[in-house]
């Protein structure tokens, strides 16, 4: 068993977070905004898994990683289908033009 | 040794195709960094000896999620949208925030004394190894039920190899739980003490909302029939 | 005729005599509804009204005549049986059975021919109810009618001399037939007073006059009495203030209706101690149950008095004479609360009487026009009180008889006075109206009833006469009302200076000697002071009730000639007033020359009857009504009265006129006999035949002061061969004394007016200082402590929920500006709020 720890992954995982955080604070294209999503839930599963695999915590990590990437999955089925709903009311993907909720 | 090297190969590979997503502006690129970010992803679940959820991240993510994304840019594009600039201060400020947010997790994340973590946990005192080998005995429940009248030594030695031979295979033990039964934690489990909870509900719940999920996508996706005063008496 | 029908007819008339002024009081009232202000048809109608009037009551008057035969007009001596009052009259009067039946009642009537032989017992005073209001316990309150002589003359006096007022009137009031009616006696800030004219209630207030006056005189029980005799007051109070806008008008009205309170107060003390003791209020006997009236219980079918023998109670008695029951004791009022009751009644007509001493109101009440003068001094709101006075007679002890007596006698004397040193034409005629009310006032006093009640009819005519001259020359001379401005104006105005002087001569009592024939002034006069001698004579004590009635007959003499001649004779002293002056218009010289015919002739009896007491020359026999001439024919009759000396035997007129027989036929007292008071004053009260006794003594003495005083008159005014201005200064203090009415006004105001002023100032300042500055601290305490309280509510309450208010506005307007909408935004948020919290959670956990 070579010397990676726990800690490597936690930091894998938070780099990974971070740049799903800044995806989404950055991209103004719809799409951008969901990978960004992506980015986040995949880092967060990372933990989750790197959790599993070095403590007690056994199998529970996996599971909740697993539900994890099956609703990502179903979040960007029906995100994809808001971005497509917000492309054909607004003939433009630009999260910045779906401003309506402002105060 | 080689378990390190693909550890960092696939952690640089994973986090550089993140900042990659990031930093590029064009969406299809940025869908491509992000299959190779995911795809790494998976095969630091392979190193982590999930070897199910790896294949699982790969089929669902790399094969599913990110072509979805990309018919998504395929129907959105429409040449200008493809490349939609952010702005070099919102950049910068993106940046800020984002190094701040990592530092404070780096600061988190390394601040823990991980090693410190099976001394406080006042149940199982097991190091990595201790625990897969005790999960892989437990997924060979019936190998083991079978041996239960083996002494003590033998067994040890038999769930060594055990764990050896079948490390990263989770499959079973998931279905398992996810049916509700637990055998990686209830078999060495003192008699009176209640059976651990499974996943059963959950997974019902997690069925149920992607049946649900895909007739709200394909209710929200469908094609609106826009009935425009003049476009009628075309068709 | 039975009595009862008689009664009905009688009731009938006089109820529509009354009722027509009042039905003419509505219609002017509401004049303007159908006609417009200029025109004179209210006039009209008021004098249809009151004209209809007198017509029934002189029908009533002759009706009555008819019934009883006439017998009231024998021409016999009195007759030594009593005189009766009600149907238990047991003695028939031996009327002869040729007296034809003849009435003089206002001197140029006759009437009918009747032969009333057959009354043996004849009815004289009628009474009945018209309507019970209520009924406390025994009292019954109800609107009664009581007929008798005394009530058909003064019927037919007040209705005939209104009659000749009212069209006087409709001359005098002419300027008010406009639209725009200036009043020159007020002033305001941009010229004289104008309103519209009011000539139609000036007619209105009239009727309601008379309706009251006449109500009054047909009143069958004394509460009724009060009410017209209230009514009548108000009606004074109205027209004396009909120049409503002229301060003195309204300040004399005002006098005129306090002053009638003071005296009310006495009446309703009176009324009181009438209804506590008699419990009715009725003058006669109920004809239908025959309970006994006040004047069967206190005087019986007697006429006298029934007095316990210590003198200290009066019994009361029914019909016939029998003492009445309570609790099987005889019913009693006390002779000292039958007084009171008697000076109470009594105060009310020293109020409406203007007697001394509320006398000062009278002269005051000039302010009303001329013709509301003329009616309020002859016939009504003035003659109420010595109608009342004699109405009430029977309920009059000797002792209030002299009390009354007295009264007369000062109101009187300084009425003369003050009347001497009068320049206001009318105020002259007002003292006189006063002195003369006390003559009758005190005729009464003394026992000469039926001569105080002629000498008021006489007095009616003749001073209304003189009024209506007075306002004659004043609407002549354009109100000028001062006689030293006037002078030689009866070459201007003949027919008024005339007839003046016909009134002069009246109420003079000037007569020719020897023959004793004069004007009507001259008999009622005679007859009083007649009256006065015989009361002095048999209670030597009160001798100056003779004296001063035959100084100040001489007194009355003088002021009127004076009047006279300051008047009309001489030489104009102001021409201005002369040249503009004018006769008057026939509508007012018509009625004057009727009354002066009346005035001079309506005591006579001579006309009717001859020495015999046969027809005379206006006797029914001969036709016509028409009074056509002071010449007596040349009939054997008349050289028959004359060659007798025309004292005493010939019905000449005076005591033996059929007038004087009229009124005193009415009388429930009996006079036979001289009655001496059993009463603490011991007083005789003499008998019809004690003054006739002393009559030619005092006719002679009365008629000698006459003269002097209008010898005297003559000497100063006529030829002027004694200065007045000398007398003046010779004694400036008598004369400056007199012009101011003896000090009444002064002695009042110091009196009553200012202590009240003083008091009601005290009050003012009790107001002003104590109650006022308790209020206004209160009021200003709660003001403050509201001011507080609302700065409060607004500051602290207001504010805090104000406050709650804005802040959670502000902070939602200043959190709008995050919610951009910017989905990116949001997760920047997101991410620095991790950090911040991080930050915050690192800081602040201690390690």
């Amino acid at each position: 068993m070579g010397g990676v720890g726990l800690e490597a992954y936690l930091i894998v995982g938070a780099i990974l977070f971070v740049c799903g955080v800044v995806c989404m604070a950055t991209k103004r294209n719809a799409i951008g905004v969901l990978m960004g999503v992506e980015l986040v839930l995949n880092g967060a599963n990372i933990n989750f898994v790197a959790f599993s695999r070095f403590t007690p915590l056994g199998l529970d990590g996996q599971s909740f990683a697993l539900f994890v990437v099956v609703l990502a999955a179903a979040e960007a089925a029906v995100a994809l289908a808001i971005a497509l709903n917000f492309y054909n009311n607004h003939t433009t993907i630009d999260v910045d033009r779906g401003n309506e909720l402002h105060g | 040794m080689i378990e390190q090297l693909l550890f960092w190969v696939f952690a640089i590979l994973t986090c550089g195709a993140a900042v990659a997503v990031v930093a590029t502006q064009n969406v299809v690129r940025m869908a491509f960094w992000l299959i190779v970010s995911l795809g790494s992803v998976s095969a630091l679940f392979f190193l982590l000896h999930a070897d199910f959820l790896g294949a699982a991240q790969l089929l669902i993510y790399v094969g599913g999620t990110v072509v979805l994304l990309v018919f998504g840019v395929m129907l959105t594009a429409s040449g200008s949208s493809v490349r939609i600039k952010t702005s070099p201060a919102e950049a910068f400020v993106g940046a800020g925030v984002g190094l701040l947010l990592l530092s404070v997790l780096l600061f988190s994340v390394t601040s823990v004394e991980w090693d410190d973590l099976e001394s406080r946990l006042p149940t199982r005192n097991l190091s990595p190894a201790a625990i897969d080998s005790q999960r892989e005995a437990s997924s060979d429940a019936d190998v083991a039920a079978a041996g239960s009248s083996v002494a003590g030594p033998a067994r040890e030695a038999q769930a060594a190899l055990a764990a050896r031979t079948q490390a990263g295979r989770t499959v079973r033990q998931l279905g398992l739980g996810f049916l509700g039964l637990r055998p990686d934690q209830d078999l060495n489990r003192p008699e009176g003490e209640g059976l651990s909870s499974g996943y059963l509900l959950p997974f019902e719940i997690v069925s149920i909302h992607l049946l649900v999920v895909l007739v709200g996508a394909a209710y929200l996706a469908r094609a609106k029939r826009r009935v425009v005063a003049g476009a009628s008496a075309d068709l | 005729m039975d009595p009862q029908t008689t009664g009905d007819l009688l009731r009938n008339l006089l109820t529509a005599a009354w009722l027509l002024p009042l039905l003419g009081f509505i219609a002017e009232i509401y004049w303007l509804r159908w006609s417009h202000r200029l025109s004179k048809s209210s006039a009209l109608c008021a004098v249809a009204c009151i004209g209809l009037g007198f017509l029934c009551s002189f029908s009533a008057l002759m009706v009555w005549g008819n019934a009883t035969g006439w017998a009231a007009l024998s021409p016999v001596e009195h007759h030594g049986s009593s005189e009766h009052h009600g149907s238990e009259a047991s003695h028939p009067e031996h009327a002869p059975a040729d007296a034809a039946a003849v009435i003089a009642g206002a001197g140029h009537e006759n009437h009918g021919e009747e032969v009333a032989h057959s009354a043996k017992s004849v009815q004289k005073a009628f009474s009945g109810t018209f309507y019970q209001l209520a009924k406390f316990g025994s009292l019954k309150l109800s609107l009664d009618w009581y007929i008798d002589s005394l009530t058909l003359v003064m019927f037919t006096m007040v209705t005939f001399i209104a009659t000749c007022i009212h069209i006087f009137a409709i001359g005098y009031m002419k300027d008010e037939l406009t639209e725009e009616y200036e009043d020159h006696e007020v002033h305001t800030s941009h010229g004289h007073f104008t309103r519209p004219g009011r000539f139609h209630r000036f007619f209105a207030y009239l009727s309601l006059f008379c309706f009251s006056m006449l109500g009054l005189v047909l009143a069958g029980n004394i509460f009724q009495v009060f009410i017209f005799w209230e009514l009548v007051g108000v009606c004074s109070y109205l027209l004396i203030g009909f120049y409503i806008e002229r301060k003195s008008a309204s300040t004399a009205a005002n006098k005129a209706f306090i002053m009638n309170r003071v005296g009310d107060f006495g009446f309703l003390i009176g009324l009181m101690i009438l209804w506590t003791w008699c419990g009715t209020f009725q003058f006669a006997d109920s004809p239908t149950s025959g309970d006994a009236g006040l004047f069967t219980m206190v005087r019986g079918n007697d006429g006298k008095l029934d007095v316990s023998e210590d003198g200290k109670e009066v019994f009361l008695r029914d019909a016939s004479g029998h003492r009445l029951q309570q609790h099987g004791q005889d019913r009693s009022i006390g002779y000292l609360l039958l007084i009171a009751a008697g000076c109470g009644i009594f105060a009310g007509c020293i109020g409406k009487s203007a007697q001394f001493p509320l006398q000062t109101w009278l002269p005051d009440a000039m302010e009303g026009p001329t013709p509301v003068s003329a009616l309020v001094h002859s016939a009504t709101m003035v003659a109420a009180g010595v109608y009342l006075a004699g109405r009430f007679y029977p309920m009059f002890t000797p002792e209030v008889l002299l009390v009354i007596a007295y009264i007369g006698c000062i109101t009187l004397f300084i009425a003369a006075t003050i009347a001497v040193v009068a320049t206001d034409i009318k105020r002259v005629l007002a003292y006189s109206t006063i002195s003369q009310l006390g003559y009758m006032m005190l005729a009464i006093g003394v026992g000469g009833w039926g001569a105080g009640l002629f000498h008021l009819v006489t007095h009616a005519f003749f001073k209304s006469l003189m009024f209506l001259c007075s306002g004659s020359v004043i609407a002549g001379c354009h109100h000028v009302q001062e006689m030293p401005r006037m002078g030689g104006l009866r070459r201007k105005m003949p027919i008024t200076a005339y007839t003046m002087l016909v009134g002069v001569i009246a109420i003079s009592g000037l007569a020719i000697p020897v023959l004793n024939i004069g004007l009507s002034g001259f008999y009622s006069k005679d007859a009083i002071v007649a009256s006065a001698l015989a009361y002095s004579n048999l209670n030597p004590v009160h001798s100056l009730l003779f004296f001063t009635p035959l100084v100040t007959a001489g007194i009355t003499a003088f002021y009127m000639f004076r009047l006279w001649f300051l008047t009309f004779a001489g030489e104009p002293r102001d021409q201005h007033v002369y040249d503009h002056c004018h006769e008057s218009p026939r509508v007012m010289t018509t009625p004057l020359i009727v009354l002066a015919v009346l005035a001079g002739a309506c005591a006579w009896g001579w006309l009717m009857f001859d020495g015999d007491g046969n027809p005379g020359l206006l006797s029914p026999v001969a036709v016509d009504a028409e009074v056509a001439g002071e010449q007596p024919a040349e009939s054997a009759s008349w050289w028959k009265w004359l060659s007798n000396g025309g004292k005493e035997g010939p019905l000449c007129g005076g005591e033996a006129g059929p007038l004087f027989r009229l009124l005193a036929d009415s009388a429930v007292v009996s006079a036979d006999e001289p009655y001496t008071s059993l009463g603490p004053a011991k007083i005789t009260i003499p008998s019809h035949h004690q003054i006739h006794e002393v009559h030619p003594q005092a006719g002679v003495m009365a008629l000698i002061a006459a003269f002097a005083g209008s010898i005297l008159a003559y000497v100063m005014y006529g030829v002027r061969g004694i200065r007045a201005e000398d007398i003046r200064r010779q004694f400036p203090g008598v004369h400056e004394f007199l012009v101011d009415k003896w000090r009444f006004d002064v002695l009042y105001d110091a009196m009553f007016v200012r202590p009240v002023h003083v008091v009601s100032a005290w009050c003012t300042g009790f107001d002003k200082h104590v109650l006022d500055v308790v209020l206004h601290t209160s009021a200003k305490v709660v003001q403050s402590v509201a001011q507080w309280d609302r700065k409060f509510d607004e500051g602290m309450v207001d504010g805090l929920v104000n406050l709650v208010g804005n802040v959670t506005r502000s902070v939602g307007m200043s959190l709008r500006v995050v919610q951009t909408g910017r989905l990116r935004q949001y997760v920047m948020w997101v991410a620095v709020g991790v950090v911040v919290l991080f930050a915050v959670l690192i800081t602040a956990t201690p390690r």
